[in-house]
C-alpha cells in the first residue's frame, strides 16, 4: 500500500469498497428523503476527497431521482483560523460553484473531526452567495468537535483517540477505496 | 445487572443497559480493526459448551471467539444424548460439575428457562446461546452491531421481523434489545399459526414501541430500514400439517428486493432454508453473511469483558 507509507502504519480497516458504496447509497436516500426529492440541490465538496464524494453521490441521486444535481467544489484554504500558525499551503484547486443563491447546499467532505474545516468550508460558501440552506454530509465522523457543527449524513461514526488519523483512500487518488486508521 | 459496571451471566436481552450495549460495541469494533491487540487476553482460561440441542454456527463462533483471545475450549455436542443427563442427572448438577472445570459455561438447551436455571447454582459465569423457544441474547448482540455497522445507527430505524415469530428466540431477543433504542417502529410479517407472542407485544407497548402485525409481507417491504427473516422451525412444530400449512410462505426473491429501499438490509439468522433465494446473495442489500461474521468480534467482546 504505497499510500500509506507516505502517511503512518496502518492499524486497521475501518470501511472496505463495498462498505463506502453501501454508505454513500444510503446517504444519497436520506438527503432525498429530507429534502423530499433532489429540486434545488446542489452538491458542494471540500477539495479534494470531499470533491469527489460530492461526484459519487451526485450520481447516487441521479439513479434514484433520475435528475442530474448540480456539483460544486469549494476550497476553504483561504478561511482557515490557523493561517497565522500555519501559513496557507493553499492548494491548487480553485472553489469552482454553480448558482448556490436558494438553494439547499449539502457539504460534503471524506472525515469531520474538530469541525474547523466545516467552519472555514461555510464562510467560504456564504463568500460567494447566500444558500437557502446548508446540509452536511460526511463519510466518517471521528468526534473530537471543538465548535457546534454537526454533519446531517453520516456514512460512520469512528471512535477515534486524538494520536489516530482517518485516512480515506478513494480509487481517483490510490486505486482503491477504503478508509483506515492510522497512527 | 444495570449499567456498564458488573456483568456476571449472560441469560437475556432486558439485563443490557444501553450503556453496556455501547461498550460492548465499541469494543466489538475494535477488535474488527485490531484483532492482534486481544491475542492472548484470555489466557490459560477454559470455555465449556454444553450443547443439549444441535448448532454448528454459535458453537463454532463461541469456540473461535475464546480461542482467538488465546483462551481453550471443551464441550459436548449432543450433551443431551452423550452426556449424564442421558443417566438421568439434573442440569443443576452438570452445571455444578462443570463450573469445577471451566471459566465460563455456554450453554444451549432445548427447554425455555434453562439457562437462567443454570446461572442460579454455577459458580461460573454462563452464557444463554438458546434456551428453547426462550431467547439467544448473544444472537440479538450481533444482529444490533450489525444494524449498527449497516446503516450507522439504530435509533429511529424501521424493521420488519419476517417468518416464525411464537418459536423464533433470535427475534424475541432482539425485539427486547429494539426497544432500548429511540423511535424504533416493528412490524410483526407472520401466519397466525405463528404470530408474535402477546408478553412480547405487552413488553413494547410498555416501552411505547410502535408494532403492527400483518401477514402481508409485500405491503411492508418497501416502509422498512431492516427485513430480518427468519426459518419456520420444523422441528418446533407438534404436528406436521401445521408445519406445512405455514412453510415457504415468506420469501425474499428479487422481486422483492425491487420493492425495499436501495439502502435497507436484508438480515436473517441463519440457517435458510428457503426464505431467502440465492439470486439475492449478491445484492450489496443482502447483510446475512456479514451479519452471522460479525458473530466472532461480538463474542469475543463479550467474553473479553465477562472473563478479564
Amino acid at each position: 500500500m504505497k499510500w500509506a507509507a507516505t502517511v503512518g502504519r496502518v492499524k486497521g480497516t475501518v470501511m472496505d469498497d463495498e462498505a463506502i458504496r453501501r454508505a454513500l447509497t444510503r446517504i444519497a436516500h436520506e438527503i432525498v428523503e429530507r429534502n423530499k426529492g433532489a429540486d434545488g440541490l446542489v452538491l458542494v465538496g471540500i477539495v479534494r476527497k470531499g470533491d469527489t464524494l460530492a461526484q459519487r453521490l451526485s450520481s447516487a441521486i441521479g439513479e434514484l431521482e433520475g435528475t442530474t444535481v448540480p456539483v460544486g467544489r469549494i476550497n476553504p484554504a483561504r478561511h482557515r483560523d490557523d493561517l497565522h500558525i500555519r501559513p496557507a499551503a493553499i492548494d491548487g484547486m480553485d472553489s469552482e460553484l454553480p448558482d448556490i443563491n436558494d438553494r439547499t447546499v449539502v457539504l460534503v467532505d471524506d472525515v469531520i473531526w474538530h469541525g474547523r474545516t466545516i467552519r472555514a468550508a461555510m464562510d467560504a460558501l456564504i463568500e460567494l452567495g447566500r444558500p437557502r440552506a446548508i446540509q452536511l454530509a460526511v463519510l466518517v465522523d471521528r468526534g473530537h468537535r471543538e465548535l457546534p457543527i454537526r454533519p446531517d449524513y453520516v456514512g460512520k461514526n469512528v471512535a477515534t483517540s486524538a494520536d489516530e488519523m482517518i485516512y480515506v483512500c478513494l480509487k481517483e487518488f490510490e486505486e482503491l477505496d477504503r478508509v483506515v486508521v492510522i497512527k | 445487572m444495570a449499567v456498564g459496571s458488573r456483568l456476571r451471566h449472560v441469560i437475556e436481552s432486558q439485563q443490557f443497559s444501553r450503556s453496556l450495549l455501547e461498550e460492548l460495541f465499541a469494543r466489538s469494533e475494535e477488535i474488527k480493526r485490531e484483532p492482534h491487540k486481544f491475542m492472548g487476553r484470555l489466557n490459560g482460561q477454559v470455555m465449556a459448551a454444553l450443547f443439549y440441542e444441535p448448532s454448528t454456527r454459535t458453537r463454532l463462533s463461541f469456540e473461535a471467539a475464546m480461542l482467538r483471545l488465546g483462551g481453550q475450549t471443551m464441550g459436548t455436542d449432543n450433551a443431551r444424548e452423550f452426556s449424564s443427563a442421558a443417566k438421568g442427572e439434573t442440569l443443576e448438577d452438570t452445571i455444578r460439575i462443570v463450573g469445577g472445570y471451566a471459566d465460563v459455561i455456554v450453554i444451549r438447551h432445548n427447554e425455555e428457562g434453562a439457562a437462567k436455571r443454570a446461572a442460579a447454582v454455577s459458580s461460573v459465569p454462563i452464557i444463554n446461546a438458546g434456551d428453547g423457544p426462550g431467547q439467544h441474547p448473544t444472537q440479538a448482540l450481533l444482529d444490533i452491531y450489525t444494524i449498527k455497522d449497516e446503516l450507522n445507527r439504530v435509533d429511529g430505524i424501521k424493521v420488519a421481523m419476517v417468518g416464525d415469530l411464537a418459536n423464533g428466540r433470535t427475534v424475541r431477543s432482539l425485539t427486547y434489545l429494539l426497544s432500548k433504542f429511540k423511535d424504533i417502529k416493528i412490524w410483526f410479517v407472520a401466519p397466525p399459526a405463528v404470530a408474535m407472542r402477546d408478553d412480547l407485544k405487552a413488553h413494547l407497548d410498555e416501552h411505547h414501541v410502535p408494532w403492527v402485525e400483518t401477514e402481508d409481507l409485500e405491503s411492508v417491504l418497501p416502509e422498512v430500514d431492516v427485513v430480518y427473516m427468519t426459518r419456520i422451525q420444523k422441528e418446533r412444530f407438534a404436528d406436521l400439517d401445521a408445519y406445512n400449512a405455514v412453510k415457504g410462505i415468506y420469501r425474499i426473491d428479487p422481486r422483492s428486493l425491487a420493492l425495499m429501499r436501495k439502502y435497507a438490509i436484508v438480515m436473517h439468522p441463519l440457517p435458510r432454508i428457503d426464505e431467502i433465494a440465492p439470486e439475492v446473495d449478491d445484492d450489496p442489500r443482502a447483510a446475512y453473511f456479514r451479519q452471522a461474521r460479525n458473530g466472532l468480534p461480538v463474542r469475543m467482546a463479550l467474553l473479553d469483558r465477562l472473563l478479564s
